[in-house]
């Protein structure tokens, strides 16, 4: 056998050894008035991220009053007792932090990122800002009507279209998660400054509250800090648990709806119905099958709709996990001809997934992907504060991080097919397209894939309930 | 406050491929990021887009990997990876774990010097239809997606090759052949056109012998086609504006301007202005227009760092409802040029030094960030230790020099604007004039 020697090697190189590696190890504490203190310290990273985390998010306000809980996140830093928003501003800009606050459906975070020789002073402008916000007014209108000028552009974004009509479409009316957790146009124009201070008063415990800490933490005495700055916080009046989440979902069979969107050249398309919460028993093996399924650039769909077909830049699938179940989707903006074959092709994985088992090489590749990609995304303080702040946001055990590599290794081809069959349902999945149906209208209502109807609301403009016809859904 | 200082090293193979390397064993990952010297600017007339459809047909397998393996292969070793194009260059990188270092230069190798063995009709035609939806999602099914082609073309004039859109148009993505790949292939992606950097967990000696190992039998191009004169007039020498009508709700500005080219320690100037001027809720626009004044529901500017003749400084503000999009611009364009009149105080240059420390510090404690700027400054200025001199250059920058940059970039006859407004206005507006 005589061949030119090639001018590269075709044999591919075997891995290495791999390098030890375990989650950093973290100590609990708890300060004298119940709150909680999470420190990592994570030697050669100088740059310091804290996050001072309460168990007090969206979902836990009351829906005449949607949008209440981000908007106070957004209003937080706008002025204390003893600064305004510009003295507080520049105060952190001459320690050269960011001192940010948001709120999302579980949680809401006060956070600073800091290099670590101005941790206390950071600190120090964190815990003023819980300790004695004081919600002007006129921000508080500010904001509100930021909020609502960002609703219109919202309507114009076929993307945040498509969320919000999936949303609205798989969960029932009294379910948190299906409005939008800035609330809505009319939740919004109601809100004012009593009730943003509501909001944020409710999450007022410190004992449902933790401070997590990490960085390069060599000669700080982070809880001595914490216990000076936070540790004569008391439990707010007005503090209240929130009860249960109510995350349900009316859909009981298949159908089509959309969202008419005139000139549009592409469809944004979510398939799919109610999902799960972060704590399920079947998280490691949800996990595997979400990325065999839709997660990895060479999943099923991304291989089908992509790189088969050519009908989008790019498609996936899995669950967003909550504290209550959020919702479980397929998704892709796909070019409008292909509307209804990429509508066809997705149920047909869906379906697939759940008829036999993933052949050992996805079962690997997932499972290696997702072991692999550990030390990666926690490779900095950011990611690695943000995972022990939702240790405590789903109450979950101290070592969920460090027996997450087992625990996927461990998932077996049955596990992915098992959990398949009990969390995707295609003959129930709601099918949400916004996109220009009069060029799709008739082949998706000859596909039968169930019931069309379609909304043809006024683009771009606000308000003015959505014009209905069609048929069922 | 110090930037931990990155220690590399830095050679090249026989064939010219230039190697850099950054030991790091702080956690067991490594970055391997190659630079391409060949970007958008590169395209001919017809031809736009070229450079990026490339760019997806180097994930389409190579002599010894299959289509789409490449992904596949990384990702199965608990790595990420994407490649991305530019006005000024193409780059390719993976982020993996340690002991996995060697797949990725197997892979990048095998693409460099194969990729034709597999080239085909079949995946050209595939990633053509991807790339065409990328232009669809990206830019025409976006509010506001058509900003960075007009920016462009009213920054430059039609013979600069910054003038068009690096995602192309759809006329030249459907003209694009076999041929064209060959060539393109043929003529820039050599050893002698690249630069490799890998940073993190691996060992110097180890990196170079893989280097040679892998890549140093792929023969050089010595006839790499050579770019034309790029330099342009620092000035666009008039105000270029434009009225878009699209679907949006709210009107918006885009400003741009042309600015120095990257290593310009007058463009170091810039950012830092770009800081004062938008960088976060302390700055003068947001203050101004969002906080004080209420006109804008937000407000942005940015500099694009580039090499071809001129840099991009770029921003925008969205009109409040019920504000004119006049008001929005006039205050927009009085915070700029008063940064030209008037020196910075203190106390404002200190806390924009602060945040710039705090920036830097947070995008190089990333290997992945480290490996790209060290290809970044070994590709567009032969000096990959800047990686170690910007931060440095930032907070050398004075009042004056701010002063200085903004009275020569921020000027009327230097300046594009373009207006967005809701459709139903030009409706009306065509109505009136009726």
């Amino acid at each position: 056998m005589s061949q030119a020697p090639s001018i590269v090697v075709t044999e591919r190189p075997v891995p290495g050894t791999p390098r030890p590696y375990d989650f950093p190890p973290f100590e609990r504490q708890r300060l004298s008035n119940g709150l909680g203190l999470i420190l990592v310290d994570l030697p050669g990273r100088p740059l310091v991220s804290a996050s001072l985390v309460l168990r007090n998010g969206a979902a836990d306000e009351p829906a005449e009053e949607a949008g209440a809980t981000v908007l106070s996140a957004r209003a937080l830093a706008e002025g204390t007792e003893r600064h305004d928003a510009i003295e507080l501003i520049e105060a952190a800009e001459r320690l050269g932090a960011s001192l940010h606050a948001e709120a999302g459906w579980d949680a809401y975070t006060v956070g600073v990122d800091v290099p670590a020789e101005r941790l206390e002073p950071a600190l120090g402008l964190l815990a003023e800002m819980v300790e004695q916000p004081t919600f002007p007014g006129a921000e508080v209108e500010r904001i509100r009507d930021e909020r609502l000028a960002d609703l219109l552009q919202a309507k114009a974004d076929p993307r945040r279209r498509a969320d919000e009509a999936y949303a609205d479409t798989i969960f029932t009316a009294d379910s948190p998660y299906h409005r939008p957790a800035g609330g809505t146009q009319e939740t919004v124009e109601g809100l004012d400054r009593e009730r943003l201070v509501a909001a944020w008063r409710r999450g007022g415990d410190p004992e449902r509250m933790t401070l997590v800490v990490g960085g390069d933490l060599a000669g700080l005495d982070v809880t001595a800090m914490a216990g000076a700055l936070m540790g004569g916080w008391t439990r707010a009046r007005e503090a209240r648990v929130a009860g249960p989440i109510t995350a349900a979902s009316g859909v009981t069979e298949r159908f089509v709806r959309v969202v008419h969107r005139p000139g549009s050249v592409q469809t944004e398309m979510r398939i799919g119905h109610l999902g799960l919460p972060r704590r399920n028993p079947d998280y490691h093996a949800v996990s595997v099958m979400g990325a065999i399924l839709g997660g990895l650039f060479n999943s099923r769909l991304n291989m089908k709709l992509r790189e088969e077909r050519g009908f989008t830049y790019g498609a996936s699938a899995g669950f967003d996990l909550r504290r209550a179940a959020g919702p479980f989707s397929a998704r892709a903006a796909v070019h409008s001809e292909a509307t209804v074959p990429a509508v066809l092709d997705t149920l047909a994985e869906l379906e697939r997934i759940r008829d036999g088992l993933v052949t050992e090489a996805e079962l690997r590749a997932a499972r290696d992907y997702l072991v692999g990609v550990f030390p990666l995304r926690f490779e900095t303080p950011g990611p690695i504060v943000g995972a022990l702040g939702g240790l405590f946001v789903h109450d979950l055990p101290d070592d969920e991080l460090a027996r997450y590599r087992p625990a996927i290794e461990d998932v077996s081809a049955a596990d992915v097919h098992a959990v398949a069959r009990a969390h995707v349902h295609p003959d129930r999945a709601a099918v949400v397209l916004v996109g220009d149906a009069d060029g799709f209208l008739a082949d998706l209502e000859a596909a039968g894939i169930g019931p069309v109807s379609v909304d043809r609301e006024p683009v771009p403009e606000a308000g003015g309930g959505a014009g209905h016809e069609g048929a069922g859904g | 406050m110090s930037l931990p200082r990155v220690s590399f090293t830095d050679g090249r193979l026989a064939n010219g491929l230039r190697v850099i390397v950054a030991e790091d064993h702080l956690a067991p990952v490594v970055a391997v990021n190659i630079w391409y010297d060949v970007g958008s600017k590169h395209e001919q007339p017809g031809k736009t887009g070229f450079a990026h459809l490339f760019e997806h047909v180097m994930f389409q397998g190579s002599a010894n990997v299959a289509k789409a393996e490449h992904i596949a292969l990384v990702q199965a070793a608990g790595g990420t990876m994407n490649g991305t194009t530019w006005f000024d260059r193409t780059n390719y990188f993976e982020n993996l774990p340690s002991h996995q270092l060697e797949l990725a230069l197997w892979l990048e190798a095998d693409r460099m010097g194969t990729l034709l063995d597999a080239l085909s009709q079949e995946n050209l035609d595939n990633q053509r239809a991807v790339v065409k939806n990328e232009k669809r999602s990206s830019y025409d099914n976006r509010p506001y997606g058509s900003w960075d082609e007009h920016l462009r073309a009213t920054l430059f004039p039609p013979e600069h090759p910054y003038h068009h859109p690096t995602i192309g148009s759809m006329e030249d993505l459907d003209a694009a052949s076999l041929e064209d790949v060959s060539a393109f292939f043929r003529a820039y992606y050599a050893p002698n056109n690249a630069v490799l950097s890998v940073v993190g967990d691996c060992d110097d000696a180890q990196v170079r012998a893989w280097a040679e190992r892998y890549f140093g039998r792929i023969p050089a191009n010595p006839a790499i086609p050579p770019l034309g004169d790029l330099s342009l007039p620092s000035v666009i020498g008039a105000e270029r504006r434009e009225t878009i009508f699209d679907r949006v709700p709210l009107p918006r500005i885009y400003v741009g301007f042309r600015a120095p080219m990257l290593g310009d320690r007058r463009l170091d100037a810039l950012e830092v202005a770009s800081q004062i001027l938008a960088g976060g809720k302390g700055s003068r626009l947001y203050r101004r227009l969002v906080r004080e004044e209420r006109l804008a529901q937000d407000v942005a500017l940015f500099t694009l760092g580039l090499i071809g003749g001129a840099s991009i400084t770029a921003g925008w503000a969205t009109a409040r409802p019920g504000i004119d999009i006049e008001r929005v611009e006039t205050a927009f364009h009085e915070e700029l040029e008063r940064l030209a009149d008037e020196p910075v105080s203190d106390d404002e240059l200190a806390r924009a030094r602060a945040l710039i420390e705090t920036d830097e510090l947070g995008a190089l404690q990333r290997v992945e960030e480290r490996a790209d700027r060290l290809s970044m400054y070994a590709t567009l200025l032969d000096d990959p230790d800047l990686i170690n001199r910007m931060l440095e250059r930032y907070l050398d920058v004075t009042a004056e020099d701010i002063q200085a940059v903004c009275a020569a970039v921020f000027r009327p006859d230097n300046r594009t604007v373009l207006t967005y407004l809701p459709a139903e206005m030009g409706a009306q507006a065509a109505e009136d004039v009726a």
